[in-house]
């Protein structure tokens, strides 16, 4: 692997596949950048996923923070809402998350967190890489550095806020297939069943740091081979897949039916807002239409923002968090209000069941209740310097549509869209489009062999 | 600290003030260099008791894995320590985290082959060469390895290597009354457990507390010794011991309160090795006389090596030396054990030699050959360091002169030797004659000069 193409620095942190872009060096001085950036000395919660080089990223982590006055506290192996979870629980300063979540194996990467276990938002992210950029780190004399500890506590504080927020005792009868992937989300699902008796049977359950029992994405293709299959086989009444640091899920229904990663967000927001009318939605472009319908049923609003992390926290931060019932993406991502949000995808599952618990249905009845919705998802290679002239002609393509243009060119009909967003990371266009029914084929070829004519 | 070198990173290795000069980011590099020099395999990281040393190690251990080695890591424990464990474990090289003799505020690396030795001149450039050149082996995924803790063994390796040489017997019949200084350092534990369990000393022990700072300055010498005196004339022992922050330097005070020179504590080890195992013997420069008359009294030939461990052990090794050392600042070789300083040896050779003798170490020490010594420093300007030694050597025309490491003139009366220190801009001065009159006459004469 070529590696230049390997490495991303941006304010979304640090990313790239070690031995091949990714290097000690970065590690060192991106650690160093934030423990500068946090502006008191204080604690700092730092875990990581399994993956072999997140050994060697946690010393140099370590290293860099103690180095700027910081104690640490080092969970170990850890899933990212527990990292969240434990900064706030803690009072620390902040967190850095290690690993590359739903990317493949031989990736990595650095995650920030602030005082609230919450990312950072676009302004901090930017003093933080301007710091690296700089290299002009804060380091303190041999009589002030940080010390370095555990906290045996996290995992079962983290399973007792679970357990305030979700009541756990109706959900024991649920048979739950979950497929680890060989991330963290084992250990606490292994622990959430000792402890609140829930029936969950795992599959790739042993954390694996050289290889993944498959690619680790959350998204129907996914869960079509690897989890549906065995549905009726252990007779589940709902199957979920994790990604790497647990924060994303997706879902296979009892008859072993692979459902789209975009129902995630639209389950959850329709009880949310049940529960809360008239709040907001906060979501991303690319995400499916079926939202607004939900929110009308409960005089909601969604707010739709660029995709992108970074975008839906900078979102958040606009509003009052009593005003919003609920935030996420068509990845499976959903943040909660009740876990000041974070995205958390055991939270995901445990609310997911609470619905049929309550609602006494079936998670395929569940999700019939719904009109269906069909997207199709794509991407084309163009040239960075043709991508502004292929969106404007493409706007005049279509005057009869509503347009959108905060994030690459979004066409709206009454009962389709398309999304056309330029990728930040490499010269692609991806091509999103959904139709109420039936699957928007025309449209989205149409589109596609459009923007290929500007590839010539 | 105007031109103090609060960062040196050059062939012995990376030492600085941590802070602003010895970041995380250098440790990291630095061990990223060394692991690509070893190659992917095992290596051995210990370290002493300093504040940095716990901030420093999880920089180097991220070096090491980023190149694809294996981290065994051995806790806090003395540098010989370090050094006989990774001989013994068969790892591709070892690295110690210790500033020595250095002010708590500095910390260092040491580094080691697959023997457990210092690089030898032509590898430390090479090493030097790589850490510059940054150009570092990079593992990916499915090559890093993991971080491996072995905090338990080494100790045991070291002394029973060390009490193969004594006659361990006789040591614990005399149920010696020892006091003990270990400056709260790396061997505060393990000099502790040596005394009372191995050797059945009635030990009191001052400083052996490694969660503790310094309590005194690191370097161990009559200056600052004054507690371990102190508990000697308390307590009536009959031999101190203090140590150095990383347990390779050896300094010893006598029933009387008087802390012994450390040419003459090499001396008594000289002789004791001399006894048994006649060999060849080498020394650094600074190094007194009275090793060649007690070499000389064996029938043995002394052989002089520039001022540092590792140039002395080099020496060693090309000559087949059984014994040296450096008798300028405490440090005992001795090859069977490990070619290494090692206080331990020298603590388990001077008991053994008083319980063969009957003699206490006050007049063990009175027996040694005397001469009279003074060092002493100048600080120098730069490019007046070759017409100061040009002018030092037209002074004494009648001298044999000696340039392997800085000046060393060498006269009928005693000797002179004036060298620029590695670390400081400052010539680092010593002298030593059979009386204090040619001693005071040499002195005069090797100021007048310099000035």
């Amino acid at each position: 692997m070529d590696a230049e193409k390997t490495l991303r620095i941006s304010q979304v942190g640090l990313r790239g596949v070690v031995g091949a872009g990714l290097t000690a060096a970065h590690v060192l001085d991106f650690a160093a950048a934030f423990g500068t950036f946090l502006d008191r000395p204080g604690r700092v919660i730092v875990g990581r996923d399994p993956r072999a080089s997140g050994i060697m990223m946690r010393e140099g982590v370590i290293a860099a923070l103690l180095a700027c006055g910081h104690d640490v506290i080092d969970l170990g192996i850890a899933s990212t809402p527990v990292i969240q979870h434990t900064i706030r629980r803690q009072n620390a300063a902040g967190g850095i998350s290690i690993g590359a979540s739903h990317n493949a194996v031989e990736w990595n990467a650095l995650k920030f967190f602030g005082p609230n276990g919450t990312y950072l938002s676009t302004a901090e992210a930017g003093e933080l890489l301007d710091i690296y950029h700089l290299k002009k780190f804060d380091f303190v004399e041999w009589d002030r550095l940080g010390h370095l500890s555990t906290d045996e506590r996290a995992l079962d504080a983290y399973l007792d806020q679970l357990a305030r927020v979700f009541d756990l005792e109706p959900l024991e009868h649920f048979r739950v297939l979950v497929d680890c992937t060989n991330g963290t989300s084992a250990p606490i699902l292994r622990r959430m069943a000792e402890r609140f008796g829930l029936n969950l049977i795992l599959i790739n359950e042993r954390m694996e740091g050289v290889t993944f029992a498959h690619e680790p994405a959350t998204n129907r293709k996914m869960v079509a081979l690897q989890l549906a299959p065995l549905m009726r086989h252990v007779n589940a009444d709902a199957g979920v897949l994790f990604d790497i640091d647990s924060d994303r899920v997706a879902l296979a229904t009892e008859r072993g039916e692979a459902l789209s990663e975009e129902l995630v967000l639209p389950l959850l927001a329709d009880d949310f807002l049940a529960r809360g009318p008239g709040k907001l939605l906060i979501t991303n472009l690319s995400t499916t239409a079926l939202l607004e319908e939900i929110a009308a049923r409960h005089g909601g609003q969604v707010v739709r923002v660029p995709v992108g992390r970074q975008a839906t926290i900078d979102a958040l931060a606009g509003y009052k968090p009593e005003q919003i019932a609920i935030a996420g993406e068509g990845t499976g991502a959903v943040m909660m209000p009740q876990f000041r949000f974070i995205y958390d995808g055991i939270a995901s599952m445990l609310a997911i069941l609470s619905i049929l618990d309550r609602r006494r249905l079936k998670l395929s009845d569940l999700v019939e209740s719904y009109p269906r919705f069909s997207m199709i998802k794509g991407e084309l290679p163009l040239e960075t310097k043709r991508m502004p002239q292929m969106l404007l002609d493409l706007e005049k393509r279509y005057p009869d549509a509503r347009r959108n243009v905060v994030d690459g060119l979004r066409l709206d009909w009454a009962s389709r869209w398309i999304h056309v967003r330029v990728s930040q990371t490499e010269p692609i266009v991806r091509v999103i489009c959904e139709q109420r029914g039936t699957p928007p084929t025309a449209l989205y070829d149409e589109v596609c062999d459009f923007v290929r004519g500007y590839a010539a | 600290m105007s031109r103090a070198h609060q960062l040196k990173i050059g062939v012995s290795g990376i030492r600085g003030v941590i802070g602003g000069f010895l970041t995380p980011n250098l440790a990291t590099a630095f061990a990223q260099a060394f692991g690509s020099y070893v190659g992917p395999g095992r290596v051995v990281l210990g370290r002493d008791t300093r504040t940095s040393g716990e901030m420093i190690e999880h920089a180097v251990t991220c070096g090491l894995l980023a190149v694809g080695c294996e981290v065994v890591k051995v806790g806090i424990l003395p540098t010989p320590t370090i050094q006989v464990y990774v001989a013994e474990t068969r790892a591709r090289g070892g690295i110690a985290i210790t500033a020595s003799h250095n002010p708590p505020e500095y910390n260092a690396l040491k580094l080691f082959n697959a023997e457990g030795l210092f690089f030898n001149h032509y590898e430390r450039g090479e090493l030097i060469d790589l850490y510059h050149q940054s150009n570092f082996r990079q593992a990916p995924n499915d090559e890093i390895r993991r971080v491996v803790m072995d905090t338990e063994s080494a100790p045991s390796r070291h002394i029973a290597r060390v009490l193969k040489h004594v006659d361990v017997e006789r040591i614990r019949r005399q149920q010696f009354h020892v006091a003990l200084d270990s400056v709260n350092g790396a061997g505060s534990v393990m000099s502790v457990r040596f005394l009372e369990e191995d050797l059945k000393c009635k030990l009191d022990a001052i400083s052996v507390d490694p969660t503790k700072p310094f309590p005194r300055e690191a370097e161990p010498k009559p200056e600052t010794l004054g507690d371990l005196r102190g508990l000697v004339m308390r307590k009536s022992a009959q031999i101190g011991f203090a140590q150095d922050p990383d347990g390779d330097r050896l300094a010893i005070c006598d029933e009387t309160g008087t802390i012994l020179d450390n040419d003459d504590v090499l001396a008594l080890a000289v002789d004791c090795v001399l006894r048994r195992l006649p060999g060849p013997v080498v020394v650094n420069l600074t190094t007194s006389a009275a090793i060649d008359d007690i070499a000389a009294a064996h029938g043995c030939q002394v052989y002089r090596a520039p001022v540092g461990e590792a140039n002395v052990v080099e020496r060693m090794k090309a000559v087949s030396a059984v014994i040296g050392g450096e008798g300028s600042n405490g440090g005992i070789i001795f090859p069977s054990v490990q070619y290494c300083r090692d206080s331990y040896l020298g603590m388990a050779m001077i008991l053994d030699r008083m319980a063969e003798t009957g003699r206490s170490i006050s007049e063990l020490a009175a027996r040694l050959p005397r001469y009279y010594r003074k060092f002493g420093k100048a600080p120098f300007e730069h490019g007046r360091l070759g017409g100061m030694m040009q002018e030092l050597e037209a002074a004494f025309p009648n001298a044999q002169v000696d340039r392997s490491d800085g000046l060393k003139l060498l006269l009928d009366e005693g000797w002179i030797h004036v060298r620029a220190s590695n670390t400081e801009p400052i010539l680092r001065i010593a002298a030593e004659a059979r009386t204090p009159e040619s001693l005071a006459a040499l002195d005069a004469r090797l100021s007048a000069t310099l000035r």
